[in-house]
């Protein structure tokens, strides 16, 4: 679905944000990109969407270069911004007018997932909605849409402690064989239960991509009572239920992922994780 | 699928500007009529055609003068032509046609007023539509051989400078590309009288569209037609820069 060979990206001449980034996606899966801030990763989403472009490499989306933005392409993309843009449009002028520019757009889908978001008026201004309530409309509609590829830059921001829960059950309802979702966050204990491939980005590049089930077959995720020493602990973290930990995963023992105890270790030994993974 | 050109496509982006302008298309119309209703003066008119199609021009492409803006319009799964042509058919076919329409409502609405106000009996003149008129522009007299086609065409030529504006500068482009202009002819006049000075040793030529005169004798005759075509091939030129700008656009 997507393929990235050695991109390099700045948005000026002395600071590069991207350097020789490669990547793979596949198809059926909801992939979180992590990273710190400013590490690039709203960067990577305007890449793979064709809204910037790469100053080296080659990106591949769905068979098309998406620098050419051609309307065969984008009308199988869909990108949820952070920031959402100000239309002076009430929802139902909104699906009006660009619900026609996607073919597999479904109006039932969009209006269930409306109604599950309790979002009954449609006759409601997009430019007079809360920065939430307007992230759902534009979250059920980008559902609607069908699109193969969905790009959500930050999607739980701004949504109250249910719609999160109700962000969840749609997605995961919503995503079937044929589409990729990328999903970049910091909200991870929001979306844990959510995404099942989980990139890290770190220093410009991509560092770790794995899907869950290979993570849990190599890491071991543990709450202890006390510290050991053993080798096989990469990260340890204390809190008020115990010690958190981190280790490789050599007896196959089963494991609950823990994407923010993750995100911990492949900042603290990258190199052993990278190691342990290649 | 046509991937280079779809009228359906082009009918979505141009019911997409109306729905989205809707209101501030209503209220701005309606003023222009008032407008039209007290102005009177052919040349004034013409002139408030061409500031008010280069405003409406410059702010084609003012999405991109927010980023999340810019992104909802660049990712509309449409081609660059289609939303270049969209953009074209706005600020100089519809604009003009609806500037046409708002004059004649606009004078025929301030000539009856007047007449009932005033009781006076007036006929309403549409001094614009004639196609052979002397019109003045600011105070000089210019002969226009075919008005309105004329105007057109001015109209046309100012409204694909200012749209390529619009395209190039994120911010302030009605400014920035009214700057570029004057400097841009400022440049282009120094080169003109530098070229003059070298090959004829005078700078007292006088030269309009390519007409040069020593004493009343015609340098190059032809010339005048040779001009004109070229500088309405500007047009074109200036929309083809734009839609490669356009297709350069990052956001």
């Amino acid at each position: 679905m997507i393929d990235i060979k050695n991109v390099d990206f700045s948005y000026s001449r002395n600071a590069k944000l991207l350097s020789g980034l490669s990547l793979k996606l596949e198809t059926g899966r909801i992939h979180g990109l992590l990273g710190k801030n400013g590490e690039g990763k709203s960067t990577l989403l305007k890449l793979i969407s064709g809204l910037v472009f790469p100053i080296h490499g080659s990106i591949d989306v769905m068979g098309f270069d998406p620098q050419k933005r051609t309307p065969e392409m984008l009308q199988d993309i869909f990108f949820l911004p952070e920031e959402l843009p100000q239309l002076p449009l009430s929802i139902k002028n909104y699906e009006e007018v660009y619900a026609p520019f996607y073919p597999n757009f479904n109006a039932e889908q969009f209006n269930s997932y409306l109604k599950e978001f309790e979002i009954d008026d449609k006759k409601a201004m997009l430019n007079k909605l809360s920065h939430g309530q307007k992230k759902k409309v534009f979250v059920s509609f980008g559902l609607a849409t069908n699109t193969k590829l969905l790009l959500m830059d930050e999607p739980t921001n701004g949504l109250d402690i249910p719609s999160k829960g109700q962000f969840r059950r749609m997605v995961a309802t919503a995503v079937d064989e044929s589409r990729c979702l990328i999903i970049s966050t910091h909200q991870v204990r929001d979306l844990d239960s959510l995404i099942d491939s989980i990139m890290i980005m770190d220093g410009h590049e991509i560092v770790f991509n794995e899907p869950n089930e290979n993570i849990t077959k190599k890491l071991l995720f543990k709450v202890v009572d006390h510290n050991d020493t053993d080798e096989s602990v990469i990260y340890s973290e204390e809190s008020m239920r115990g010690l958190y930990q981190v280790r490789e995963n050599t007896t196959g023992e089963e494991s609950k992922l823990d994407i923010e105890l993750l995100f911990n270790a492949v900042f603290t030994d990258k190199k052993r994780i990278m190691n342990l993974f290649n | 699928m046509n991937t280079t050109f779809s009228f359906n496509r082009l009918g979505l982006l141009i019911k997409r500007y109306f729905v989205e302008n809707k209101q501030r298309e209503l209220s701005f119309w309606g003023i222009v009529i008032v407008v039209f209703m007290i102005m009177h003066e052919s040349s004034a008119i013409e002139v408030f055609f061409y500031i008010s199609g280069f405003i409406f021009a410059a702010r084609m492409f003012k999405i991109f003068s927010y980023t999340p803006g810019g992104m909802h319009y660049l990712l509309i799964p449409a081609t660059h032509f289609e939303k270049l042509i969209t953009a074209i058919l706005l600020s100089t076919v519809y604009f003009f046609i609806m500037l046409l329409i708002s004059y004649s409502i606009g004078n025929a609405l301030g000539t009856t007023l007047g007449n009932l106000i005033f009781n006076m009996q007036n006929p309403v003149s549409l001094d614009l539509f004639q196609m052979e008129s002397i019109t003045k522009v600011w105070g000089n007299q210019v002969v226009t051989h075919n008005g309105l086609v004329s105007i057109f065409l001015n109209f046309a030529l100012i409204q694909s400078v200012f749209l390529l504006g619009s395209v190039y500068f994120k911010k302030n482009a009605i400014g920035r590309t009214f700057l570029t202009f004057i400097f841009i002819t400022i440049v282009i006049g120094l080169i003109e009288v530098l070229i003059l000075r070298v090959t004829f040793g005078t700078f007292s030529l006088t030269g309009q569209n390519m007409n040069l005169t020593i004493s009343g004798d015609n340098l190059f005759p032809g010339f005048e037609q040779a001009g004109k075509i070229v500088k309405y091939l500007m047009i074109p030129f200036f929309w083809v820069v734009a839609y490669f700008r356009l297709t350069e656009k990052q956001v």
